[in-house]
């Protein structure tokens, strides 16, 4: 019984294992072309940051050697938190996909949530590429165990915040079923507040606050920041307690949001 | 000429009636590029507040830089934007096929197709930025200087479509062109910052090679006092040959263009 359960799972596995290599050869153009634009962008924030610090020895804090390192870090890193659950959902209702979602004997929610984290692991190997790159930058990466543990757990729990947000804001598909705008609004709100563009903690404090209220920073400032060391080790239990509050308070409001929208689902014609 | 503007008029007129049709996403797409570029501007604001200059560049003359570069930008993407879509949306589907058998230009029918009101959004961001910085930099606002801005982001937008131009090409071959096309669209990126802070190599492959610098770098210096020589007015020069080798590659692919069967 257990041979044969571990046996599908290997072999799903391995269907897995096989497809992946043969999704980078079909769209192997898009592939390098994803690389060359990260890359290109790297090569503009290496050299503007130089620029800066020409004048000056620290901001926020930070020296230069510690914003590069963040900064790489987080152009790397961050290709791969963001979900795709607000487009994902908005494909099913108006394909009539979601009726049958609806019928299977699993979790709905869960069946995509692990879904999610599956793709945030392969994406976050394919880009290690890129990791090569941020290192020839400068970019130091920690030799402490323990500062790896703990930037894989924040990673973790940020990713889980984003996918509950994103969650409760894919529950509007149900009465607009088109979220496009409101997508836009938040690319840029998160552009701005997550903390892929520089550390947070170079922002006037009232910036910090408003970041600090939004979920975005969860999932690149909070990880990104451990990982490079601009959050100190010392404080990566409390940064982690206000995940877990994130992802309890958001899971809660996300499971209440969906039980009230899909009750409003109307399939068109599917 | 005069028959081409009329017959773009038309094409513009009946874009437009499309477009009203969904007022909510036209509103939508014109604005939303805002909002991007607002996240990168806030950025650049929060930064340079903290220094002095940036490689002796004010934040004002960075926004005058920056503007520029989007303005002409923004041009290449409202009226040439189906250079992205040659490939996948006409080329894959035949409906290129319909541009060879009547009486304009295939080029002309295939810009004129669809005017893009995205770009919208990125003309506002420039005009402000450039408007902005104009007005903090104290530059004199004479007709020397207005007509010198207005030739300079013409020929910047020119710039941009020449060399999209030439890289939509390639979907003669490949059909899908927009790897190559981005590929090489991604280094204005570059020209959005002054050139000084990279190393000459960068400055050199922007100024000779894929000359987005003549689009933001260098009228940005010549309006600033900075001496930048005989660069400062080699931008129209730049994009008119530019876009004539353009053109003529465009030719030399049209005529191996065999179409996709479909």
């Amino acid at each position: 019984m257990n041979t044969l359960i571990l046996r599908r799972h290997w072999r799903a596995f391995a269907g897995i294992a096989e497809m992946t290599p043969k999704f980078f050869l079909a769209y192997r153009a898009w592939v390098w072309l994803a690389f060359f634009s990260q890359g290109l962008s790297m090569t503009i924030f290496l050299f503007f940051w130089r620029a800066v610090y020409e004048n000056t020895d620290q901001i926020g804090g930070l020296n230069l050697d510690q914003t590069l390192t963040y900064v790489l870090l987080a152009q790397v890193i961050s290709l791969s938190v963001w979900t795709n659950v607000v487009s994902n959902m908005g494909h099913m209702v108006r394909e009539g996909q979601i009726g049958v979602e609806f019928l299977r004997p699993i979790d709905f929610q869960w069946a995509q949530y692990l879904g999610g984290i599956s793709q945030l692991a392969i994406s976050l190997l394919l880009n290690l590429p890129l990791l090569g790159l941020a290192l020839l930058y400068g970019a130091q990466l920690p030799t402490d165990v323990r500062v790896w543990i703990a930037f894989l757990v924040s990673l973790f729990l940020g990713y889980t915040v984003i996918f509950l947000f994103d969650w409760c804001i894919a529950c509007l598909v149900f009465y607009t079923t088109e979220v496009w705008g409101l997508m836009v609004f938040l690319t840029g709100v998160s552009a701005f507040f997550s903390g892929v563009l520089i550390p947070l903690v170079m922002m006037p404090t009232w910036l910090q606050t408003i970041a600090a209220a939004l979920p975005f920073s969860q999932v690149v400032f909070v990880p990104v920041g451990l990982l490079s060391g601009t959050i100190p080790l010392t404080e990566a239990p409390a940064r982690w307690l206000t995940q877990l509050i994130w992802v309890i308070g958001l899971a809660i409001v996300s499971r209440i949001c969906f039980q009230i929208a899909s009750r409003k689902v109307t399939v068109q014609g599917g | 000429m005069t028959h081409y503007l009329s017959l773009y008029g038309l094409f513009l007129r009946q874009r437009f009636k499309i477009l009203m049709e969904y007022r909510m996403n036209f509103l939508i797409g014109a604005t939303s590029t805002i909002i991007l570029q607002g996240a990168s501007l806030l950025t650049i604001t929060v930064v340079m507040s903290q220094i002095p200059h940036l490689n002796g560049w004010t934040l004002e003359a960075i926004f005058l830089i920056y503007g520029l570069i989007t303005l002409a930008k923004s041009i290449n993407h409202m009226f040439a934007d189906n250079l992205w879509t040659i490939g996948g949306q006409y080329i894959r589907t035949g409906m290129f096929d319909r541009f060879l058998v009547r009486p304009v230009d295939p080029l002309f029918h295939l810009l004129a197709d669809r005017f893009c009101h995205d770009g919208i959004g990125n003309f506002l961001v420039g005009s402000a930025l450039v408007a902005y910085a104009w007005h903090a930099l104290a530059i004199p606002l004479t007709v020397f200087n207005l007509i010198y801005l207005i030739v300079m982001v013409i020929s910047g937008g020119l710039i941009f479509i020449a060399l999209n131009l030439i890289t939509a090409v390639s979907a003669f071959w490949v059909i899908e062109s927009v790897p190559v096309t981005r590929a090489i669209f991604d280094n204005h990126l570059f020209a959005q910052y002054p050139l000084t802070i990279y190393p000459q190599a960068i400055g050199i492959l922007l100024t000779w090679v894929i000359p987005y610098g003549f689009a933001s770098f260098y009228p940005a210096s010549y309006l600033l006092g900075q001496e930048v020589g005989l660069l400062a007015f080699l931008s129209p020069i730049v994009a008119i040959v530019l876009l004539s080798l353009s053109y003529r590659f465009w030719r030399f692919g049209l005529r191996h263009y065999a179409g996709t069967g479909s």
